[in-house]
């Protein structure tokens, strides 16, 4: 079969990233145009700013990426782009983008989901052995989902109440961290002991995960050691917080692969990045003697790359976008 | 030779394809909500309509604002990507300016409506915008004597006007917000 060669873009958040990607699995150029720096500032992601930013770089993203490959635009065989969940604004300005691009090339559009994208950072360099187990964590996700075959997902468990990723920012924030909190909790707590004693979350036998309970209790534990006078030890607070976060993930994995005969276990988004859990979800895996992926760091944060690893798929089926495309700032994996 | 024309600043999607001086089709669509969902097939079926294929386009001409946020990113979006890619000559008008060219005026206050407030463009009679663009809540803006809001467009006008100004580079196009955000007042 003839090589296929996608563009993908990605702008659901503050990053202007675009790639070309070989047959869904080599990255033949990539480029990453953070806007961290900027929004910092602002203690978070401020959307108008965010939305600018990816009309003012989006031409100078493509001329980059196109520059560092020898893949021609008229060789590439589709155009793929995020299209939800996300900044409204944002994604808007990768969709139209992305539409003038099909229209200019005669290429076909594929509309990717952002979540979708996490999971395939893993089919990067990698094939995909089903059935496998994936863990979604990210600022806007806590999922376990079993996937029997290509988009084909069933989620066996959710947060009930926060996302791990937005739980990090809270405690980041409450630690006086700066933005991003989640990166800078896992980094304090390299320096720190486990030595607070926080709650478990919720000891049950679902695949369900609730971090809302364990939040509180840092946010509470750090307001009322402030009011007494005692001096918080935060790197000692950023280690036990993230010891007992991640070890309430790996416990729900660990009892997925007890009850479902997988081929593969599988880490997506951007808290796939954090070390703690990089560490621990290896060991589990190393127990159950089971094949592990998990992104390079470059592909657990938003990025293009796992954009045009999930559009292959699409592409093979040959479910295409119309002109017409809207992007959505909410959508479930499920719900295409 | 084609010139291509896209106005998304307000509740309507505006394009206007000329063919050397002419106005060959020009289609002004309302929309309810963004114009995500409406601007490119608009697009589309204009170029069908007028036979044309995109690569037809020789020049690209685009309202970059003020107007709605998210309206202008869309047409400045697509224009610039349009002239970017198909290596042609783009150029940039704003929402004031537009008015202003379509019709004789000595000095004149144009003024663009949008949900709280009006930006204003004060021009002398050969369109020299004489101060920076500002924008007032409703509240604070009081009609005055040399206000014009509503006029209608002339296209062709727009394009002899378009004629005398030089091309940007596509990837220096970018929307005129003049209003600042929440976050930047402090």
């Amino acid at each position: 079969m003839k090589d296929v060669y996608i563009l993908a873009i990605e702008s659901s958040c503050d990053e202007t990233s675009m790639a070309i990607v070989k047959n869904g699995r080599e990255i033949e150029s990539f480029t990453v145009l953070s806007q961290m720096d900027v929004h910092a500032e602002f203690g978070g992601v401020v959307p108008e700013i965010a939305s600018r930013m990816h009309t003012e770089n989006i031409t100078m993203v493509l001329e980059e990426t196109l520059k560092k490959s020898n893949v021609k635009m008229e060789e590439i065989s589709a155009i793929a782009v995020t299209y939800a969940p996300g900044l409204l604004g944002s994604l808007l300005v990768g969709v139209e983008f992305a539409k003038t691009l099909s229209l200019v090339y005669k290429k076909p559009l594929i509309a990717v989901n952002h979540t979708i994208g996490h999971i395939y950072a893993n089919a990067i360099e990698n094939t995909l052995e089903f059935p496998l187990l994936a863990l979604v964590v990210s600022g806007g996700h806590t999922d376990l989902i079993l996937m029997k075959g290509d988009y084909d997902f069933e989620i066996l468990g959710s947060t009930l109440d926060d996302a791990i990723g937005e739980c990090y920012d809270k405690v980041a924030r409450v630690l006086g961290l700066k933005y991003p909190g989640g990166p800078n909790v896992d980094k304090l707590s390299l320096e720190g002991e486990d030595t607070y004693p926080l709650p478990k979350p919720v000891n049950d036998s679902t695949y369900n995960f609730s971090f809302s309970g364990l939040k509180s209790h840092v946010i509470n534990l750090v307001h009322n050691e402030t009011q007494r006078g005692n001096e918080i030890r935060k790197s000692d607070l950023a280690k036990s917080f993230q010891v007992t976060a991640i070890d309430e993930l790996t416990r729900k994995v660990e009892l997925a692969l007890q009850n479902y005969e997988v081929k593969e276990l599988i880490i997506a988004g951007g808290v796939s990045a954090n070390r703690y859990l990089r560490e621990e979800i290896k060991k589990v895996a190393d127990r159950y003697q089971i094949k592990l992926s998990i992104p390079k760091i470059e592909y657990c944060t938003d990025n293009a790359a796992m954009i045009g690893a999930a559009a292959y798929p699409l592409y093979k089926q040959k479910k295409f976008a119309s002109f017409d495309l809207n992007p959505k700032s909410q959508a479930t994996i499920v719900d295409k | 030779m084609y010139t291509l024309f896209i106005d998304t600043h307000k509740d309507c999607i505006i394009i206007v394809l000329y063919q050397e001086n002419q106005i060959i089709i020009k289609k002004e669509i309302e929309t309810k909500q963004n114009h995500s969902n409406a601007t490119m097939p608009v697009l589309v079926e204009s170029l069908e309509q007028a036979g044309i294929d995109v690569q037809d386009i020789k020049e690209i001409l685009v309202v970059n604002g003020p107007g709605s946020f998210t309206g202008v990113r869309i047409g400045v979006t697509i224009a610039k990507t349009l002239a970017y890619t198909l290596q042609i000559p783009i150029k940039t008008i704003t929402s004031l300016l537009l008015k202003a060219v379509s019709f004789s005026h000595e000095e004149v206050n144009i003024i663009e409506k949008e949900k709280n407030g009006v930006f204003i463009g004060t021009f002398n009679q050969n369109n020299d915008l004489i101060k920076p663009y500002y924008y007032l809540k409703t509240s604070e803006y009081h009609k005055q004597e040399m206000d014009v809001e509503d006029i209608e467009i002339d296209y062709e006008r727009v394009l002899q006007y378009m004629k005398t100004l030089e091309p940007i580079n596509p990837h220096a196009v970018n929307p005129l917000y003049v209003k600042q955000i929440e976050v930047q007042n402090g």
